[in-house]
């Protein structure tokens, strides 16, 4: 089980062939299940599509989440120790800081600022699991080759 | 926790890639726990020392004991 030198945030040989296996895995689920549910957004919203298959879409958007999510946690499970514990402090931080803001921003919506739709905590979640993620690579890893 | 992973792989003329790839972990994970940044599961730490075919107190030790 050697370490490839794939940069992980800046960090090579974080990943072992395995970690980057598994994430290059769940990264096409992901970006897969994206343009897909921003498909079905799209056609929904501009009535382009009807009924039918837009319920099929937002079905076929449904198991491609739940797909993602089985990828994720393969990932998580079978990753070396280190990239681990990153992963759980990056969701960590994305946990609390989509918490913080949705609290913080329900006061300010109180005080007159703009109303959010129910997604928009979701973009703050993955910043700051983009953040943690980068800062526990940062504090653990050493970023030399 | 205070180890001597870094001395005992020097006596063995082993790269951290190659210690690394005896443990089945990623380099980084042998590079922070050599520079005391993260301490090894018990697991793990166990296959450290069978790797170096010692005792695992004779690789680790608690603060300021060793």
């Amino acid at each position: 089980m050697s370490t490839v030198r794939k940069s992980y945030f800046g960090c090579a040989g974080l990943l072992t062939e395995r970690d980057a296996r598994n994430l290059r895995i769940f990264n096409t689920w992901m970006m897969g299940t994206l343009v897909l549910w921003a498909g079905t957004t799209i056609l929904i919203e501009r009535h382009v599509i009807v009924w039918p298959i837009g319920w099929g879409l937002t079905l076929a958007s449904f198991i491609a989440c739940l797909r993602t999510t089985q990828a994720y946690i393969r990932f998580m499970r079978d990753s070396d120790e280190l990239l681990r514990k990153i992963q759980l402090e990056g969701l960590a931080f994305a946990f609390a800081g989509g918490v913080v803001f949705m609290l913080i921003w329900r006061l300010c919506e109180r005080l007159g600022a703009p109303k959010l739709d129910c997604d928009d905590p979701f973009l703050v979640m993955m910043l700051c699991w983009a953040l943690g993620q980068y800062l526990g690579t940062r504090r653990y890893a050493s970023t030399e080759p | 926790m205070e180890n001597r992973l870094r001395v005992l792989r020097a006596e063995r003329r082993w790269s951290q890639a190659d210690l690394a790839d005896r443990l089945s972990v990623s380099r980084q994970t042998v590079n922070a726990i050599e520079t005391g940044k993260y301490d090894p599961s018990l697991p793990l730490a166990f296959s450290i020392a069978r790797v170096f075919e010692l005792k695992i107190e004779d690789v680790f030790s608690p603060n300021g004991t060793s």
